[in-house]
């Protein structure tokens, strides 16, 4: 080739690719697979319920349990008991949320605060708040505020420390502009801290939502004369093992759906945040 | 024209160390300076305190309203939408129309509702570049905003704050390690060495206009003789 001449280079061919099957399946849902085992072992539980000489009173068949639901579900002794619970749950999380998150803020956004509070704070939340139960019962006997009270308990800690964390992590940059944009302590802090905390509270609700609940069965379980918890003590008298295993499977299912309601919150408030969005964002 | 920033006998210091040392500076609206130095000369230290984020220890800083900011970094913020970035801190009422108009002038207005977390690094910095102008500031203090860019987004940039400037008019004062970038924008180049600015160019609108006019090689070949980098050591 001539020197100084620029010739254009022939593009080098290539060839196109197989769309791959790995991708394409490693994409695609699995569908009813992981619910195999599952179901293979409620299967053999009802198999040997019936055929395997499992008595009903140490392990009742799952279609027993079914149908011991419907009962009570028709006699509607159990969403009386269901919405007892709930109201204690949502009502004590209401209550020790509220009193974390006030807490949280006043700890995060002032080092008075912190250093009146905080370490008391700490130092009863070094106890395990179920340890308390019987000072509880003995204050409150075993009507509502007892139950709510430790709900209550269980909730505020771990929404104070989320609160203090996510409002210590706001990013000291974002805060800057917001000062040379002008803005007010209030605008501040509706803007910027709060957006900034709500990652750190939102997992603080999730994890207080879990202690709700254990909160909520241990004190309907030691202490109470209605609710799921109460429900399951009471059939063990008469060892009533199916309405034990329906309480059970009831406080398992009350558990997922909580959680779920706490990703929903995530996925909703967090959809800016690349963690939480699924698939790609809005645009 | 009109002061937009007045500084006299301005002092900074960080315990032993004075890092602004008596520093006399004024920048009049539509006037673009750019100042240059080596790291740790005291200009970011100026732009900070210009801009009212850190306090001073001695001396005056007369500002004509509040300056804009736009730092190396876009900080947008992740929870909000490019309008409501752009329109963070204006009234409820006019802030929409305004952050909409703004973000059309850098070229994103169609994503008014994208999050900040989708854009390139040269869109984010468009948006805080918008963010400041909408607030119409007599003084835009750019502190190193290109820093991060590749080179062609930079240049990119480079017309679009020019364009933007010449409508809106503030003063400028871009800090800068970067000596062709300071030629392309500025109206003068201002070298700062111990916390005093120790010599001060007029750049030609022809060095502005093009890099490969004489004027601009020779500005260069000086400025980076000052920074320590002659062109032919």
């Amino acid at each position: 080739m001539p020197d100084g001449m620029i010739a254009p280079i022939s593009p080098p061919r290539i060839a196109p690719l197989a769309p791959s099957r790995r991708i394409v399946a490693s994409n695609a849902p699995h569908g009813i697979v992981p619910w195999l085992a599952p179901l293979a072992l409620l299967a053999i539980w009802e198999a040997f319920a019936r055929f395997g000489g499992l008595p009903p009173h140490i392990l009742p068949a799952p279609s027993k349990v079914l149908t011991t639901a419907a009962k009570l579900i028709a006699s509607g002794q159990l969403l009386q008991d269901l919405g007892v619970s709930l109201m204690r749950a949502s009502l004590g999380f209401a209550i020790g949320g509220s009193i974390g998150f006030a807490l949280g803020t006043a700890v995060g956004f002032s080092r008075l605060a912190e250093a009146v509070l905080d370490r008391s704070i700490q130092m009863i939340r070094a106890i395990p708040f179920l340890a308390v139960l019987p000072l509880v019962i003995v204050w409150l006997g075993i009507g509502e505020a007892a139950k709510i009270f430790l709900v209550s308990l269980g909730v505020a800690f771990p929404i104070y420390i989320n609160t203090v964390l996510g409002i210590r992590q706001v990013d000291p940059k974002l805060l800057e502009l917001g000062r040379v944009t002008g803005l007010s302590n209030r605008q501040l802090i509706r803007h910027i801290v709060l957006p900034g905390a709500l990652p750190s509270i939102l997992a603080g609700v999730r994890y207080a939502l879990a202690t709700a609940w254990l909160a909520l069965v241990v004190a309907e379980t030691i202490a109470a004369n209605s609710g799921i918890g109460f429900m399951a003590m009471d059939a063990r008298e008469f060892l009533r093992t199916d309405v034990i295993v329906l309480a059970i499977v009831i406080y398992a299912g009350i558990g997922v759906l909580a959680d779920s309601i706490a990703r929903f919150l995530e996925r909703w408030l967090l959809a800016w945040h690349a963690n939480y969005a699924h698939g790609s964002g809005r645009s | 024209m009109s002061a937009a920033v007045t500084i006299e006998r301005l002092t900074r210091t960080y315990g032993e160390r004075v890092v602004i040392d008596d520093l006399d500076l004024m920048i009049q609206r539509g006037e673009f300076t750019a100042l240059l130095g080596e790291s740790g000369c005291g200009k970011t230290t100026l732009l900070r305190a210009i801009a009212g984020l850190d306090p001073v220890d001695g001396g005056q800083i007369a500002r004509s309203g509040r300056p804009a900011v736009v730092f190396q970094e876009h900080r947008l913020l992740p929870w909000y939408s490019l309008w409501r970035n752009v329109a963070l801190g204006l009234p409820d009422e006019t802030g929409k129309p305004l952050a909409e108009a703004a973000l059309g002038e850098v070229g994103l207005g169609d994503r008014l509702e994208e999050w900040p977390r989708n854009l390139s690094g040269g869109q984010a910095q468009r948006v805080a570049l918008a963010r400041a102008l909408v607030q119409q500031p007599h003084l835009l203090l750019l502190d190193e905003p290109f820093a991060s860019l590749d080179a062609l987004t930079r240049i990119r940039m480079h017309g679009l704050v020019k364009q933007l400037v010449a409508r809106y008019q503030p003063g400028v004062l871009l800090v800068t390690h970067d000596v062709d970038e300071a030629i392309a924008l500025a109206n003068r180049a201002l070298i700062m060495r111990d916390g005093h600015i120790v010599a001060e160019y007029i750049v030609s609108r022809d060095a502005n206009a093009s890099r490969a006019h004489p004027d601009a090689e020779r500005l260069r070949e000086v400025l980076l003789e000052q920074l320590g980098v002659p062109a032919f050591a």
